[in-house]
C-alpha cells in the first residue's frame, strides 16, 4: 500500500466516523473533554437561505431579520450591534458562493489579550464570551480584534459589548449553537475542532475539484475554532488572507514580558547612579 | 498554506541596516563635536 | 480641633476664589469652551457616546483617546526627565525648573486619565481592574492603566513638598522632601514603561495601521520620542509661563541663567531627535518599506519625518550653536506639532487607511478634547499663583 492510498483510507474511515456523530441534529452536545470545539463551514453546501442568521437573532434576543423579504444579500454586510452573524454573496468563477460571518473564536483571541478586566474571556472549551460585569467598555478589543468582531452600543448609556459567543450558554446545556442547528443543508457542522480538521482535509482530499486546498481559520491568526471550506481562494470572498499565522498575543508578549525585568533592573540602576554622583566634599545644604 | 514554502530571506535588510548604525554612530560624533566647537 | 477645622475650609473657601482679572483674553476663549465641553459630557453620559462623536464600530478609538490620552501623555515625558537630570545626575542647574515641570507632568496625567475615563463605555466599572476582581493580566492597556495611577501617585509625592509649603507646614515638608528621591526613581521607571506602553498598545492593530506607521518597534519609537516632545514641551511652557506669570518669579531670578538652562535643553532635545531619526530610519529599512513610499502616504510619512523630526532637529542645534531662544522655541513649536502628528498618524490619520469609510472626529470631540486641556491651564494657573512654584525654595 503506497502513502497515498494510506491516507485516503485513514481519512475516510476517520471521517465516516464523525461526520455521523455531529451532522445530526440532536447530537449530544459537546463531548466532555476539555478539548476546543468550533463549527465547520463547508460553503460549497451553503444556499444561503439566512435560516442561521435568523436562528441566531432569535436565540439572542435581536431584532429577527425578515430573511425572506429584505434582499439583504445584495449587498456586502458586517456584523454589527443588532445582528452578531451575516451571510453574504459573492460572485466568483464558480457562481455564487454564500458566506456566513461571525466571531472566529480565536485559539488565542487577540481580543481577550486586550481585554483589562477580562470580561472577554476564552472559555476551556474554546467559545469566546463576554462578562457585562466585569468589561468597562474602553473598546480596547474592538482596536485588537484583526476581524473587526467585538461590537459597541454608541447609542446607549450602558453600552455592552456584542459578539457571537457560539451559544456558549447552549452549549453549556448540551444543545449546539442555533445557526448549526437551522441549517437545513448541512453547511455548518459542529464539533471538536480535531474532527472537524479531519473531515475537512478529507473533503479536500476526496474532492480537490470542489475545494481549494486550504481550511481557512486552521492556521490563521494561530488558529481559530470557526473553520471554512471553499471552492475558490479565500481572498476572493472577502477573507482577509493577509493576518499571517502569528497569534496576535504574541505581538505584545515581548513588550510584556520586559516589564518585570524593567523594573527589577532599573530602579537600583538609578539609585547607583544617584550614589555615584554624590560630588566628594557632600556640603550638607 | 503552500505560499509559505517560496523562498524568503527575512536578513535581506541586514547589510543595509549595519550600514545605517555605523553612519548614525559616526554622524553623533560629528553632531556632539558641532556642539563642543561654539564653546571655545 | 474644630477651630482648625473651620479655618481650614474658610482658607479652601478663599483659595478657590479667583484671583486677578476675570475677563483676560484666555479665560474668554475658555469659558465657553469649557462650560460648552460640559454640557457635551452630560449629554454623553445620558444618550451614549455615539450621540456626540464619530467614533464607530471600526474606527472604536478616536480623537479622546489617540489625542488626550495618547499624546498628551508623551508631552508629560519632561517630568521624568527634568527629575532624572535634577535629582539622579544631580545637575543644579535645571533645579528652578522642576516644581513647574512636575506640576505640570502631574496635572497632565490626572487630566489625561481623566478623559480616559470620559471614553469609557462602562466607566462604573473601572474599578475592577483595581481592586483585583478581574485583572487582565495579559492586557498592554492594563499595564499602562496601572503605571498611570501610580505615576500619578509619585508625581504627586514630588510635587508635595511645595503644598506644605504653601501650608505652611515645615515638618511635614521635611518629611515629604525625604521621599522625593524615592518618588523619583520610582516614577522614572514607570514613566519608561508605559511611555513605550503607549506604543505597545498598537502592537495588535497590525493589520490597521499602515505600514509605514507600524512596526513591532513601536515601544521603542514611543520611549525615544517622549524625550524630545517631553523637553519641548518644557521649553514652551517656560516661555509661556515667564511671560504670563511674571510677576509670580522672584525678582532676582536672572534672565542669563534661565536661558542657559533652555540651551541645555536644547541640546538634550536635538540629540534625542537624532537618535529618534536613526530609530526611524533604521526601522524604514528593516520594514522594507520602499514599496509604500509612491503614494500620498509615502508623502505623508516624509513630511512628517524631514519636516518635523530631521528639521527641528537641525534648528535646536542651530539655536544652540547661535544662541538664538527664538530658534529654539520655534523648534519646540515644531517638535510638538510634529509628536502629535506623529502619535495621530498611528492612532488615527492611518488607522485603517484603506477602508473607505474614514473617521473624522465631530466637532463635540474637538470641543471636549480643548477642554480637557483648558481645565488643565486653569488648575494649573490657579496652583502657580498660590504656590510656590517658580520660586527657589531653599532646603
Ligand atoms: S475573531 Fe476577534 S472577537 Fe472573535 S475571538 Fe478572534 S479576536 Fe476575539
Ligand atoms: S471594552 Fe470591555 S470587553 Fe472590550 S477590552 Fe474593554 S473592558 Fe474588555
Amino acid at each position: 500500500m503506497n502513502r497515498r492510498k494510506f491516507f485516503k483510507l485513514a481519512g475516510i474511515s476517520a471521517a465516516g466516523l464523525t461526520e455521523k456523530l455531529i451532522t445530526s441534529a440532536d447530537a449530544a452536545g459537546i463531548p466532555s473533554t476539555k478539548q476546543f470545539i468550533g463549527v465547520l463551514n463547508d460553503t460549497t453546501k451553503c444556499i444561503g437561505c439566512r435560516n442561521c442568521e435568523k436562528a441566531c437573532s432569535e436565540v439572542n434576543g435581536m431584532q429577527v431579520p425578515d430573511i425572506e423579504n429584505d434582499n439583504a444579500l445584495e449587498k456586502e454586510r458586517v456584523t454589527d450591534e443588532k445582528q452578531l452573524s451575516v451571510v453574504n454573496k459573492y460572485k466568483t468563477d464558480k457562481g455564487t458562493v454564500y458566506i456566513k460571518r461571525q466571531c472566529m473564536h480565536c485559539w488565542q483571541p487577540a481580543c481577550a489579550a486586550a481585554c483589562l478586566t477580562n470580561a472577554l474571556h476564552k472559555t476551556e472549551e474554546g467559545p469566546i464570551i463576554w462578562r457585562s460585569d466585569k468589561c468597562m467598555g474602553c473598546r480596547y478589543c474592538m482596536v485588537s480584534c484583526p476581524f473587526d468582531i467585538p461590537k459597541f452600543e454608541y447609542q446607549s448609556w450602558n453600552p455592552r459589548i456584542l459578539k457571537c459567543d457560539m451559544c456558549w450558554k447552549r452549549i453549556q446545556q448540551g444543545a449546539i449553537p442555533a445557526c448549526v442547528e437551522a441549517c437545513p443543508s448541512e453547511a455548518l457542522m459542529f464539533g471538536l475542532k480535531k474532527d472537524l480538521m479531519e473531515i475537512a482535509r478529507t473533503r479536500i482530499y476526496k474532492h480537490p475539484k470542489d475545494y481549494v486546498s486550504h481550511v481557512y481559520g486552521e492556521y490563521e491568526v494561530g488558529g481559530a475554532s470557526w473553520l471554512y471550506l471553499s471552492s475558490v481562494p479565500f481572498e476572493q470572498l472577502g477573507f482577509r488572507t493577509d493576518l499571517g499565522n502569528t497569534p496576535y498575543p504574541e505581538y505584545t508578549k515581548e513588550f510584556l514580558y520586559a516589564v518585570p525585568a524593567i523594573i527589577l533592573i532599573l530602579p537600583p540602576l538609578l539609585y547607583g547612579l544617584h550614589h555615584i554622583t554624590e560630588p566628594e566634599d557632600s556640603e550638607k545644604k | 498554506m503552500l505560499e509559505s514554502y517560496v523562498f524568503v530571506n527575512i536578513f535581506e535588510t541586514k547589510g543595509l541596516e549595519y550600514m545605517l548604525i555605523l553612519i548614525f554612530l559616526v554622524g553623533f560624533i560629528i553632531f556632539l563635536r558641532y556642539f563642543e566647537i561654539h564653546k571655545q | 480641633m474644630e477651630i482648625t477645622a473651620k479655618k481650614g475650609i474658610k482658607f479652601i473657601i478663599s483659595e478657590l476664589k479667583p484671583r486677578g482679572e476675570l475677563f483676560t483674553p484666555f479665560n474668554i476663549i475658555t469659558i465657553p469652551i469649557i462650560a460648552l465641553g460640559l454640557i457635551i459630557v452630560a449629554y454623553r453620559f445620558v444618550n451614549g457616546l455615539g450621540s456626540v462623536t464619530n467614533q464607530s464600530q471600526i474606527f472604536a478609538w478616536g480623537l479622546w483617546k489617540g489625542f488626550n490620552v495618547v499624546t498628551g501623555v508623551a508631552f508629560a515625558a519632561g517630568a521624568y526627565i527634568v527629575t532624572f537630570m535634577v535629582y539622579v545626575l544631580r545637575i543644579k542647574k535645571y533645579h528652578s525648573i522642576v516644581k513647574a515641570t512636575v506640576l505640570n507632568g502631574f496635572l497632565s496625567y490626572v487630566f489625561y486619565a481623566g478623559a480616559l475615563i470620559l471614553d469609557l463605555g462602562r466607566p462604573w466599572n473601572i474599578i475592577n481592574p483595581i481592586i483585583g476582581n478581574s485583572f487582565g493580566f495579559n492586557s498592554v492597556l492594563f499595564l499602562v492603566a496601572w503605571h498611570f495611577m501610580l505615576y500619578i501617585i509619585a508625581q504627586f509625592v514630588e510635587f508635595s513638598p511645595t503644598i506644605a509649603e504653601w501650608l505652611e507646614r515645615k515638618k511635614a515638608k521635611k518629611f515629604l522632601q525625604s521621599l522625593t528621591l524615592g518618588a523619583v526613581v520610582f516614577g522614572i521607571t514607570l514613566s519608561l514603561l508605559h511611555q513605550s506602553g503607549l506604543g505597545a498598545l498598537f502592537m495588535m492593530a497590525k493589520s490597521k495601521i499602515h505600514p509605514l506607521w507600524y512596526s513591532e518597534f513601536l515601544p521603542i519609537l514611543f520611549l525615544a520620542s517622549s524625550v524630545p516632545a517631553g523637553l519641548s514641551m518644557v521649553i514652551l511652557e517656560g516661555t509661556i509661563s515667564r511671560r504670563v506669570f511674571k510677576d509670580l518669579y522672584p525678582k532676582h531670578s536672572s534672565k542669563h541663567l534661565y536661558e542657559e538652562i533652555v540651551f541645555g535643553l536644547a541640546k538634550g532635545a536635538a540629540l534625542s531627535l537624532f537618535i529618534y531619526y536613526f530609530f526611524k530610519a533604521i526601522i524604514f529599512i528593516h520594514g522594507r518599506h520602499w514599496s509604500h513610499i509612491t503614494d500620498m502616504w509615502g508623502v505623508w510619512y516624509f513630511i512628517e519625518v524631514f519636516g518635523f523630526v530631521l528639521l527641528p532637529c537641525i534648528m535646536y542645534a542651530n539655536g544652540y550653536k547661535n544662541r538664538s531662544i527664538g530658534l529654539i522655541r520655534l523648534a519646540s513649536l515644531i517638535t510638538i506639532v510634529g509628536i502629535m502628528l506623529n502619535r495621530l498618524n498611528i492612532s488615527v490619520i492611518s488607522f485603517y487607511w484603506n477602508n473607505p469609510n474614514h473617521y473624522y472626529p465631530s466637532w463635540q470631540e474637538y470641543i471636549v478634547a480643548l477642554m480637557v486641556i483648558s481645565i488643565q491651564i486653569w488648575v494649573f494657573r490657579w496652583v502657580v499663583t498660590r504656590m510656590p512654584v517658580f520660586k527657589e525654595s531653599h532646603h
